[in-house]
């Protein structure tokens, strides 16, 4: 979700087989740089491949260009990383939030084939989406300082993961500005 | 006798291919009835010939088959006997595939004063039966002068729901009570079945509540020890199961009739038995860069 040049990206901490928890405390989003993360739900195994892919592209951009990716950069390559396996899917849907020039925020996801989705304002993925749209649209305030909107995305978060039997058993939450990153763990319902 | 020997006679006749898949590992008597020699069966009635589908997969087709008509018992139940009576704990979630429509639903279903039933499966099945059972409970006592056992009660439920099997009602439901015999606790469910037991777990929890509940077992529990098992085996199947949460319910039946003893959310019992120290924020699997 966009703040006032800032924004926040947060994931539940469940990774399950069909009905069985195995872990609380799985970690799905990941920095590339400060001011780039990405959120991966899905496949836990693709989750983590993809990760490992897109470290070892950014890598390989910092060496040749001697600097970090711009978001609006690494959307489009992770969008063309998805469609390569057009026919064999990674089982994942990211969603890529960032700073860019002038530390303006940038976020997107995408459905597991690459197809790009911007918003100006919030974009979610995973299994309580759908509960995720509901609950971001009615808390949703353009502008909102970083304390403002790590309240509101806890709030979003956690109330729709309560509705899903997939999802929840805490909470994990970056907030990020210009200059620096908080990371708050969520204690949630853990059923 | 006859039986017997008919059986093994008719074995040696070459027989008309009633069925399509060879029989001759089968003790069933059902392929031996119908056209074969009539002498041979006079006076014995038919048995019902089945007739069978013409697939190539005979096996996978019945597997489906019966998937079609089980829904998944997405909860989780249990009751146990112990030295004081019977305690029943449920959890309290209803779910829809994925999307959880309601944490506070009431699975534990009050019988009489002094029987109890549980739910999973079909919601509205299960109330249903159970209000119904209630009714033939209160008809017995009137027309009889006497309360039903609880051996009664649970046959009485497993023969109606053995006339519908088959035909999509789902109910896997344990009787709890407390009769002349004392403390009495039965397993029925849709497919007919009737189980006597002093420990049972029914739902898409079970395997979870099954593993606290024996290993914490003991027959001369008190009753709040019993209570505190009970409630900690719904609470760590509803961590596990994704379909088992809101929250834990404990009844006990005693000689004077059922009580609800607590009714804790799972959330809190989480941290009441995990409580969050507050050190450093506990460090998620980070990913290593190879």
């Amino acid at each position: 979700m966009v703040g006032k040049n800032c924004f926040a990206i947060a994931s539940d901490r469940r990774l399950g087989v069909n009905l069985q928890t195995v872990a609380t405390d799985f970690q799905r989003i990941f920095k590339i740089h400060d001011k780039l993360f990405v959120g991966l739900s899905g496949l836990g195994s693709d989750a983590q491949t993809l990760y490992q892919r897109l470290v070892f592209r950014h890598k390989l951009y910092q060496l040749r260009e001697e600097r970090d990716m711009k978001p609006e950069t690494f959307a489009s390559l992770v969008s063309a990383i998805l469609y390569e396996k057009r026919f064999g899917p990674y089982f994942c849907q990211p969603v890529i939030a960032g700073l860019g020039n002038d530390d303006k925020p940038f976020i997107c996801t995408m459905d597991f084939i690459g197809a790009k989705e911007l918003a100006k304002d919030f974009v979610v993925a995973g299994s309580a989406s759908e509960s995720l749209y509901g609950a971001c649209e009615a808390l949703f305030k353009p502008d909102m300082e970083p304390d403002e909107l790590s309240e509101v995305v806890s709030q979003a978060l956690l109330a729709s993961v309560d509705r899903d039997c997939l999802s929840g058993w805490g909470g994990h939450i970056y907030i990020v500005t210009p200059d620096e990153v908080r990371e708050k763990i969520l204690k949630g319902r853990m059923d | 006798m006859n039986n017997c020997f008919c059986i093994l006679l008719s074995r040696n006749l070459s027989l008309p291919k009633i069925m399509k898949f060879d029989t001759s590992g089968l003790e069933s008597t059902a392929s031996v009835f119908g056209t074969a020699g009539s002498e041979l069966v006079d006076g014995f009635s038919a048995a019902p010939a089945f007739e069978l589908p013409t697939t190539t997969d005979f096996d996978g087709f019945q597997k489906e088959a019966v998937q079609m008509v089980k829904p998944a018992k997405g909860t989780t139940t249990l009751a146990f006997i112990f030295k004081d009576g019977v305690i029943v704990a449920a959890d309290s979630r209803a779910s829809m595939g994925g999307y959880i429509s309601s944490q506070s639903v009431k699975k534990i279903i009050e019988i009489n004063p002094y029987m109890l039933g549980t739910m999973a499966g079909g919601a509205a099945d299960c109330q249903f039966w159970h209000r119904n059972l209630g009714i033939k409970c209160r008809l017995h006592e009137l027309t009889n002068k006497r309360r039903i056992s609880v051996t009664g009660a649970s046959k009485l439920l497993a023969n109606i729901l053995f006339s519908y099997r088959g035909m999509g009602l789902s109910v896997g439901t344990m009787i709890a009570g407390w009769d002349e015999t004392g403390p009495g606790l039965y397993y029925v469910d849709s497919e007919g079945g009737r189980l006597k037991g002093t420990r049972f777990s029914v739902g898409s929890g079970s395997p979870y509540a099954y593993g606290v509940l024996d290993s914490g077992y003991r027959a001369d529990m008190s009753i709040e020890e019993a209570a505190e098992l009970g409630r900690r085996a719904i609470y760590h199947a509803t961590f596990r199961d994704g379909a088992s949460g809101g929250v834990a319910s404990v009844y006990y039946v005693g000689p004077d009739g059922w009580k609800k003893l607590s009714g804790d959310d799972v959330s809190e019992l989480h941290y009441k038995y995990y409580p969050v120290v507050s050190t450093e924020a506990p460090e998620p699997d980070r990913m290593v860069e190879a």
